[in-house]
């Protein structure tokens, strides 16, 4: 398996042209000067997000020996000193090339407004259209000869705040590429996780030639229409047409076939979407995209749902997520070492909030964004230390709370961006990466 | 027990003027407001519409598809001058427009039923009941009157999928109460109750108190303790309780009475209603501030892409509207029709400012909430699919026995769910990368646009007295519902009299309808 897949040097699209696309695209003199590509300075990041609201304590905050750890055991990890919940023994094993942030603290409880929050490192207030992390930091760090989309998001769960998974003030270039997985084969003991995008093949139909005539019209018609009428979704059709196009006709698309892959490999990342999604963000890295979200909502590793919401039953169905989560993360982390992937990119563990350490009539735990738990891994990373700590009995952040702004600021130091480079929003207000008065946590950072 | 409510309310709306006056004299007193705002902010307006573009936008907005050619083709030879008036009232009187409409306050009422798959099934009940009402003419009030007070047979269990009634208003809404307030507030009055559950509302005046106190004439649902969390749309053994009248506040000590949003409380001493019947009075009457002014701004967001108040429904003193007096013309015609939509509808479409072009001739019309031009927007999903089909001649084959089944495998469903989009407003609409690969390269498409498979491509192709120029005509007319252009005319017919890039003219026909399908001026409202 080469260890890079192949790109190709398709070219700058520029204006309305569709045709542009087209020429690069089909015509075979072109094609044949597939230049090997410079290789990309820029750091890449991948975004685990649990929706729900994750438990701290039963997954990097065990509090065993207090009535409000429940019945979690804390379990050593390869970082003596540290004890992570016994539902992470894999993760616990590659603690080394983690850092785990005990201090979280925000005020917001409310899933969609915390959802927003985490994502794009701003309340939703007013006019503003903050986009979300995947959006602005791809823009930042994308690879001009990638011929997929900067952002992939790999089955997100939208439902608490669609706001919070757009591109925001950035426009609809910044949209993410969303890929959802399909449960392919009959027989359900032999189905296999698979993320193909539909329709990228031209009908058999069509020759090449008709393609590229249509292609012509089309740019002739659309620069028409929309040169007298300016307006978003006028832009947004151009833009996803010359994206489309550029991925019809790149090699690059073959990142979404895992058939590929040594069986071994995708058994370890685990045979649910969750595991297998966390192996095409590998891939989808490999290839030359610059930021890929992948989801984990239930425990079956699927999308649906809000899985760690645990409000009832939280013991049992917080083991049953780690149970798709452990062996997921601890082997993305050590595919991407293993392949010299780990130190340009810089993986995220989080959710929304945590959950209360006070366990409710339902053994369940409610929300809880007072003191809860992230983890960063990777590039510009500081790996194998605890950030910040509770209590005893898990209500208090004890040292060095950490604001969803520092965090903002620390990703965007950690990929080697200026945490204070702004962009222009929606109202022409400058809007930095991570809010102002925000600062890298140097603890946190090599 | 209905007939009572229906004479309280009419009593108490007594004192206005029972019958509003022709649409004309409300739309030329809107126009009237809106150049003088224009005077007053500097802003030139567009010119006014092309029939071509009027009529597009017309059939979009009342009958959620585009004009049939042979539609187009007539209204575009009509001649005389009342015609756009007059396909405005044939189009209300449609089935298509029942279902636009049906299918818009579907949308405004069970959001959560397109968001969250378990509750998918409960969408052709309610939307049979809401059609009943709407082609029977039911006014507004009535409507939203009903839903609130439905007798809810939730625990008819499976059976409730397919009954015709509003019950999903409370399915999708699981029975809880602060799903309830903040759905009947958001939907009914424009107020966006909802970050006053847990806490005052950081922006907006509402109390956390203010919460409850509407969330109580909900509590008096119990639910049992056997029923499926996963599976919230199988309720077993639900009961009502119609005298409670207090909710304790969650995670707390307080007890809060039901109380209405505006600080009204309610007359307990008629002990004849129900809580729930006595908060849809409340919502319903002509006295409450926000009830007419939110039905009318969503109608004004349906012909416009945006309501007067943007989000629609959030009326708060942090978002104020554009052009208020235009609000207040508008609510009080609805209160005086006795909250007929058809008749808002008529004032609207006979606006000058309804009437405007989507071209752009002065910097000054960029701005959405002037008013000043018509905007691009995106057309819902349904819109887009019904469009497509009328244009590419695909008929959907209709079950008789329950006209409301979803197919979840139909081209129709598949189409809605690939075109469902996250993006609040129409305006700013994004075509995502997997709609722009369905568009070009999917099955769908590919077979409308194939001179073997395509009914409306092989009518045009083998038309014996057609000429080339007729033949493109159609083509622009079935999916742009407008003619070509002189430079249109050129580039076009030059390609498809050369047979175009495979050398056939059937082909080359092909080549010209995929491209108009794929192109933004039929994506888009305009």
């Amino acid at each position: 398996m080469p260890r890079t897949l192949s790109r190709r040097n398709a070219g700058k699209y520029t204006g309305l042209s569709l045709l542009g696309a087209a020429a690069s695209g089909w015509l075979p003199g072109i094609a044949a000067q597939a230049a090997q590509s410079e290789s990309k300075t820029h750091r890449n990041c991948i975004l685990l997000w649990m929706s729900g609201g994750p438990s701290q304590i039963e997954t990097f905050d065990p509090k065993e020996g207090h009535e409000n750890g429940g019945p979690t055991k804390a379990i050593d990890t390869s970082v003596p000193g540290v004890q992570i919940s016994e539902n992470l023994p894999q993760t616990a094993r590659v603690m080394d090339r983690l850092a785990v942030i005990r201090s979280m603290s925000t005020k917001e409880g409310d899933h969609s407004r915390a959802t927003y929050f985490m994502h794009t490192g701003y309340l939703p207030q007013g006019p503003i259209r903050y986009p979300t992390v995947g959006s602005f930091l791809s823009k930042e760090l994308l690879d001009e000869e990638c011929d997929l989309p900067a952002f992939v998001s790999v089955n997100p769960f939208q439902a608490f705040s669609p706001a919070a998974y757009g591109p925001g003030f950035l426009g609809p270039a910044r949209s993410p590429l969303v890929v959802a997985s399909q449960m392919t084969g009959q027989a359900e003991d032999t189905q296999q996780v698979s993320f193909e995008v539909s329709n990228l093949k031209r009908s058999k139909r069509v020759t090449r030639a008709q393609a590229d005539a249509r292609l012509k019209l089309l740019s002739s018609l659309e620069h028409d229409f929309l040169k007298l009428r300016p307006g978003g979704p006028g832009r947004s059709h151009v833009q996803s047409y010359q994206q489309a196009i550029r991925m019809m006709e790149s090699g690059a698309v073959d990142a979404f076939n895992l058939d590929g892959e040594d069986d071994m490999l995708r058994d370890a990342y685990g045979r649910n979407p969750f595991g297998q999604g966390c192996l095409l963000a590998r891939r989808l890295i490999e290839t030359g995209v610059s930021f890929v979200e992948v989801n984990l909502s239930s425990a079956d590793g699927a999308g649906g749902g809000a899985g760690w919401d645990t409000h009832q039953d939280n013991f049992g169905a917080v083991n049953a997520l780690c149970g798709v989560l452990d062996p997921a993360y601890a082997t993305l982390i050590s595919d991407l070492q293993q392949r010299g992937l780990l130190d340009e990119t810089l993986v995220v563990w989080m959710g929304e909030f945590g959950r209360t350490p006070k366990i409710n009539d339902n053994t369940g735990r409610d929300h809880w964004p007072r003191s809860w738990s992230t983890v960063l891994a990777g590039a510009g990373i500081k790996m194998g230390q605890t950030y910040g700590s509770t209590s005893d009995d898990g209500t208090e952040v004890t040292n060095d709370p950490m604001t969803v702004q520092n965090l903002m600021a620390t990703v965007c130091r950690a990929l080697d961006l200026d945490h204070e480079m702004t962009n222009y929003s929606n109202v022409g207000r400058p809007v930095p990466l991570a809010d102002h008065g925000s600062a890298p946590v140097q603890l946190l950072l090599s | 027990m209905r007939y009572v409510l229906l004479t309280v309310i009419i009593v108490v709306a007594g004192d206005r003027p029972a019958t509003a006056g022709p649409p004309r004299d409300a739309a030329a007193a809107i126009d009237r407001l809106f150049q003088a705002a224009w005077d007053r902010e500097e802003v030139t307006p567009a010119v006014p519409a092309q029939d071509a573009e009027y009529f597009r936008r017309l059939y979009l907005d009342l009958a959620g598809r585009i004009p049939a050619v042979s539609e187009i083709r007539d209204l575009l030879a009509d001649e005389s001058t009342d015609k756009r008036l007059r396909v405005v009232d044939k189009l209300l009187d449609s089935p298509a427009s029942v279902r636009h409409f049906t299918t818009s306050l579907r949308n405004a009422f069970i959001p959560q039923a397109n968001s969250q798959p378990q509750f998918r099934a409960l969408i052709p009940g309610f939307e049979a009941w809401l059609w009943q009402r709407i082609s029977e003419g039911q006014p507004y009030n009535q409507i939203v009157h009903d839903i609130i007070t439905t007798e809810l047979n939730v625990s008819a269990g499976p059976a409730l999928l397919s009954t015709t009634s509003p019950d999903a208003f409370f399915v999708v809404r699981e029975l809880k109460p602060e799903n309830l307030a903040s759905g009947t507030a958001r939907a009914f009055l424009g107020v966006r109750l909802d970050c006053a559950q847990c806490h005052d509302h950081p922006f907006d005046r509402w109390s956390q108190r203010q919460f409850w106190n509407m969330a109580a004439f909900y509590s008096g649902f119990t639910r049992s303790a056997d029923d499926d969390a996963d599976n919230p749309v199988m309720m077993q053994n639900m009961t009502e309780k119609t005298d409670v009248r207090s909710i304790g506040i969650p995670g707390t000590e307080d007890v809060v009475p039901a109380v209405y949003l505006t600080g009204l409380e309610p007359d307990w001493e008629d002990g004849s209603t129900t809580p729930r019947q006595k908060l849809a009075n409340w919502v319903v009457d002509s006295e409450n501030p926000y009830f007419a002014k939110m039905a009318v701004n969503r109608l004004w967001a349906q012909f416009f892409g945006r309501g007067i108040v943007d989000p629609v429904d959030d009326f708060s003193e942090n978002n104020p509207a554009s052009h208020p007096e235009v609000l207040d013309l508008l609510a009080e015609e609805f209160i005086n029709s006795d909250y007929d939509v058809k008749h808002i509808v008529k004032v609207i479409t006979a606006t000058d400012v309804y009437q405007l072009s989507s071209i752009q001739t002065h910097a000054s019309q960029e701005e959405s909430s002037h008013f000043a031009r018509a905007t691009l927007r995106g057309l819902t999903p349904e819109q887009f699919f019904d469009s497509t089909a009328e244009a590419v001649g695909y008929y959907q084959p209709y079950r008789s026995d329950n006209p409301f089944v979803v197919d979840m495998n139909s081209p129709r469903a598949q189409f809605l769910d690939l075109f469902r989009n996250n993006v609040e407003s129409p305006l700013e609409r994004e075509t995502t990368i997997l709609q722009a690969l369905a568009m070009m390269n999917g099955n769908f498409i590919d077979n409308a646009t194939s001179v073997d498979d395509s009914q409306t491509l092989r009518a045009i192709a083998e038309f014996p007295a057609m000429s080339d120029e007729q033949k493109l005509d159609t083509l622009f007319l079935s999916v742009l519902s407008r003619r070509p252009s002189k430079a249109e005319r050129r580039r076009f017919g030059d390609y498809l009299l050369s047979g175009g890039a495979s050398e056939n003219p059937k082909s080359a026909l092909a080549d010209v309808f995929w491209v108009l399908l794929n192109s933004s001026e039929f994506l888009l409202n305009h």
